[in-house]
């Protein structure tokens, strides 16, 4: 056994893609409830443009987490 | 008649491997939802039943590279096989019964590799192959789990900290739903394959089918499907305590952090080529959302009991894999070894589970 068989620069990938994806994935699903919660409160009161750049928001957030499931869908069924 | 009995034997004991791959697993995909309450424990097995079992008929590509590049393809025959099984099962069902997590793929691994040298000594291994898929991975992941599940639960804190919590939990429940889903679906896609692996490796050098090219008849993909599924189901609740409430108190946005993240981690590092364990990830993220937001909210007594238990699988397994190798060719080269071990390890394994059973003291759902 040796350190020769470690792939670094293979594993360095690993480090920073695992890395983007988990925090990516968790900062997607987060901003969506930020964005659906204010948006509801501020349609509740009144304030329909604020409403809608919330609207705006989490409609992004979700194309971001929808966009990373269906990556994962297709990594698993790609295998 | 003797290779026939043989072959029966492997095949009967690599869906069992399967089954105890399933139940012992389940908790990497359920413990978090059930432990936030996302899922009630009955729904949350049997959606990730049915997952597993869908996931079983998704790919084959995994089940053509079972212990290639581990150990020498030519020192690999049934019995090594049988043995390798024994060992990883025993090791599974150990772990399981001490509640502690531990990766089914390396157990198995581990079996192989210890009857292997058992059979042919230490030229039957590819240590490079060893560093390379099981002792760099198993490093690597609870690490990085951990890094990315704390990194994750303090942005996550710092976006939906000043928002009612009460939407807040609900939409965090409604998110692990989504990732338990993923990990259900990636664990029966990835580990069901092993077993279909195993049965068409025996069912090749018994001569059945041809050895030029690797088809998975549907029966194996059927039976391996539903053996993982029914584990699953069945659900390890000693395993899906520890990840779920015994290493931390998590809310929904922690549950979420370490399970989402998780899985965006493993399908990364799957799309990358380097396979890693769901109970490593698993196991780290929980941890890394605890100790993010407080050290001391971790229970690292109960951490460092999973550490070592992910120290001592490879050894283990092998131990108890060359163990049974041994035990078998006492008997000889024929049917009879396996099958000694075989009723030695259903007449304790029944005995113990028994007597549980008659006690009333085996963990249930409710439990």
């Amino acid at each position: 056994m040796s350190t020769a068989a470690i792939d670094w620069g293979q594993l360095f990938e690993l480090v920073w893609a695992g890395a983007l994806a988990g925090v990516g994935v968790s900062v997607a699903f987060a901003t969506l409830i930020l964005g659906g919660t204010r948006a509801a409160d501020h349609r509740r009161a009144n304030r329909a443009r604020v409403a809608s750049a919330y609207i705006v928001l989490a409609a992004v957030a979700a194309f971001a987490f929808a966009g990373s499931v269906v990556f994962g869908v297709w990594v698993i069924v790609s295998k | 008649m003797s290779s026939d009995v043989i072959l029966v034997i492997v095949v009967a004991t690599a869906l069992a491997f399967d089954f105890t791959n399933g139940f012992h697993d389940t908790a990497n995909a359920i413990a978090t939802s059930v432990s936030t309450r996302a899922m009630s424990p009955r729904f949350a097995v049997l959606l990730s039943a049915v997952l597993n079992f869908a996931g079983a008929f998704i790919s084959l590509k995994v089940a053509a590279t079972v212990g290639q590049g581990i150990v020498e393809s030519d020192a690999v025959t049934t019995t090594v096989v049988f043995a390798g099984l024994v060992g990883a099962i025993a090791w599974n069902l150990a772990t399981w019964y001490f509640g502690l997590p531990s990766s089914s793929s390396h157990a198995l691994i581990g079996g192989l590799v210890g009857a292997a040298f058992a059979a042919s000594g230490a030229s039957a291994i590819q240590g490079d192959g060893l560093v390379e898929k099981v002792i760099v991975p198993g490093v690597v992941a609870p690490i990085l789990a951990f890094t990315v599940a704390g990194i994750a639960i303090l942005v996550a804190y710092r976006i939906v900290g000043r928002l009612r919590p009460g939407p807040v939990n609900r939409a965090y429940r409604l998110g692990q739903l989504v990732s338990a889903s993923m990990f259900s679906l990636a664990h029966g896609t990835n580990d069901a394959q092993k077993t279909m692996g195993i049965i068409t490796l025996a069912l090749i050098a018994h001569g059945d089918l041809p050895s030029n090219s690797f088809d998975v008849p549907t029966w194996v993909i059927v039976s391996s499907a539903a053996a993982i599924s029914l584990g699953t189901y069945t659900g390890g609740w000693r395993i899906i305590r520890t990840v779920g409430s015994r290493i931390i108190k998590m809310d929904p946005a922690q549950g979420f952090s370490a399970q989402g993240s998780g899985a965006a981690v493993i399908l990364a590092a799957s799309h990358l080529g380097y396979p890693l364990s769901t109970t490593h990830v698993i196991s780290g993220g929980v941890m890394g959302a605890g100790a993010a937001t407080r050290l001391s909210a971790v229970r690292w007594g109960v951490a460092g009991n999973i550490a070592i238990a992910w120290v001592l699988t490879l050894p283990a397994a092998a131990l108890i894999g060359a163990f049974a190798y041994g035990v078998s060719s006492i008997f000889g080269s024929g049917a009879l070894g396996p099958l000694v071990v075989s009723l030695s390890i259903l007449g304790v394994v029944l005995a113990f589970f028994g007597r549980r059973v008659a006690r009333g003291q085996v963990l249930t759902a409710d439990a």
